[in-house]
């Protein structure tokens, strides 16, 4: 059995996705000692390193605003559901090139037993936001779970979460006014939710990743300490300036903030 | 002679018969041997009063020794027969808190302000155990007291409604004889699921224009989620379905 890591790297206007991933590479091999497999339609520069490349067209993707962009942004992320297909591992991990690991937590995924894991719950790692619009979707408050971090196994159970991801996305138009989603982009969150309602027999009781999303929100500014230690400096709901040190995995929801840490 | 355990569902007018029946029907299609019984205005053993002043004549109209008393409005999604264990240790039961379609627990006070301001527990009389036993003799009668004596009672509560609820009814009986007496604790006993606008954020009140229902006989779904328990769907047109 081979186990890996796959991350979908597609480039925009302003953000360079496939840096993330190059440097998160670095990171998943420091903590979690297991190759990584890109997914990208870029020219990997000579000095990046991956244990495979794997070429892939973007779907074209939507126009998002990101709070810590000073421009909209062009959004790739359609091709997340041909992860099961494109992956070369019969366990993977996928995570989003903006997921930083800075420690060995997701270890303890991948000793799980269950064919597919996702997180169900994300937070607000200055505990300013309590997360209930992100945390649901949709004008009823469906409980979405996240695609920011997924395991599977290669297993009839993953495949038909995929498939139903794929058909969900391929029939966005019909999700949206079913779940009455206040904004139209296509999200693979929204598909991941949406899928595993229907692969558990249309009941919302999909085990989960036991421990919660630790996210940055994009208004909040990320620095390096050093290597696997961070600073966030944030505001207070009464406009006061704080910052906490963070030691752990966490979603960097803000990429530019993420960028220049890479950069520097 | 008294059958051991029943489901008795109180019905009084046209619509609310023919909710029960449904009722009735959905509980059958997964406990066909269930002991069923609609009470009809005929049915009242002291006869029709107006309003819902009628519901503390359900002790005395229950033909069963154990009786779940349920809200006609509401269907049966799932298995319920394991209730029974769950409640007969006690002589009385209301059920406590909502949920809504996604099985979350129901947030919104709006329906339940009068509750919060008045320090009442959040009893649902939709779903209520009881066996025949003086606490549950002592609590119907309390219910009774309540209801035809609402214009005194309400001089305790603040912002009262003018016309008694059986919910709050059944949270003033409940203080007075004892919350521990006649609830168990939170998370312990089975929630309707709550179609209101303000539990399931629906846009409008009539969920039934923008959500999908569907039978999957037995059983339903809304907006493709499977349902369980009971679920309160309050639009009484789904009766004709």
């Amino acid at each position: 059995m081979t186990t890996g890591v796959l991350i979908f790297a597609f480039n925009n206007e302003h953000i360079d996705y496939l840096a993330m991933a190059n440097w998160s590479a670095k990171n998943i091999r420091r903590h979690l000692q297991l190759p990584v497999a890109v997914v990208t339609d870029q020219v990997v520069p000579n000095n990046y390193f991956f244990e495979q490349i794997i070429p892939a067209k973007p779907y074209s993707g939507d126009i998002r605003k990101f709070a810590d962009q000073d421009h909209n942004v062009t959004w790739y992320n359609g091709n997340r559901v041909d992860a099961y297909n494109l992956t070369p591992w019969s366990q993977t991990l996928v995570l989003d090139a903006d997921y930083v690991v800075a420690s060995d937590e997701l270890k303890k995924v991948l000793v799980m037993k269950e064919n597919f894991l996702a997180h169900k719950t994300a937070y607000d790692v200055t505990n300013q936001d309590n997360f209930n619009e992100q945390n649901y979707f949709g004008q009823y408050n469906m409980p979405m779970w996240w695609a920011t971090v997924m395991m599977f196994r290669r297993s009839y159970e993953a495949k038909l979460i995929f498939d139903s991801m794929s058909m969900i996305k391929n029939n966005w138009q019909h999700y949206k006014d079913l779940y009455n989603t206040v904004h139209p982009t296509y999200r693979n969150d929204f598909a991941l939710s949406i899928a595993l309602n229907i692969v558990n027999g249309h009941a919302i009781v999909h085990k989960s990743i036991p421990w919660g999303l630790a996210s940055l929100t994009p208004e909040n500014k990320l620095s390096q300490i050093n290597q696997d230690t961070f600073r966030i400096d944030f505001f207070t709901q009464d406009r006061k300036p704080r910052y906490i040190i963070l030691s752990q995995d966490f979603h960097a929801m803000g990429k530019k903030h993420l960028g220049d840490v890479i950069a520097s | 002679m008294l059958v051991n355990r029943g489901y008795l569902i109180p019905a009084i007018g046209d619509i609310y018969v023919k909710c029960a029946n449904k009722l009735a029907n959905s509980i059958k299609q997964w406990h066909p041997d269930a002991n069923i019984t609609i009470l009809t205005e005929d049915m009242l053993p002291y006869g029709k009063f107006p309003g819902y002043v009628n519901d503390w004549q359900c002790y005395d109209a229950s033909p069963y020794e154990q009786t779940i008393k349920l809200e006609a409005d509401m269907v049966c999604a799932s298995p319920i027969d394991h209730w029974w264990d769950l409640f007969s240790n006690r002589n009385v039961v209301i059920s406590q808190g909502c949920r809504n379609f996604y099985d979350q627990p129901g947030t919104s006070r709006y329906y339940r302000k009068i509750f919060d301001n008045n320090n009442l527990p959040d009893v649902y009389n939709a779903i209520t155990y009881y066996q025949k036993s003086d606490v549950a003799k002592e609590f119907f009668k309390l219910v009774r007291d309540i209801f035809e004596n609402w214009n005194s009672y309400k001089t305790i509560l603040k912002f009262p409604d003018p016309e008694p609820t059986t919910d709050v009814v059944y949270g003033i009986a409940a203080i007075i004889v004892g919350v521990e007496n006649v609830t168990l604790p939170n998370n312990m006993t089975p929630t309707i699921v709550h179609m209101k606008k303000h539990i399931i954020n629906s846009i409008d009140d009539d969920w039934t224009k923008e959500l999908i229902l569907e039978y999957t006989d037995p059983g339903i779904r809304i907006n493709t989620v499977a349902q369980w328990g009971l679920v309160h769907y309050h639009i009484k047109e789904l009766a004709n379905e």
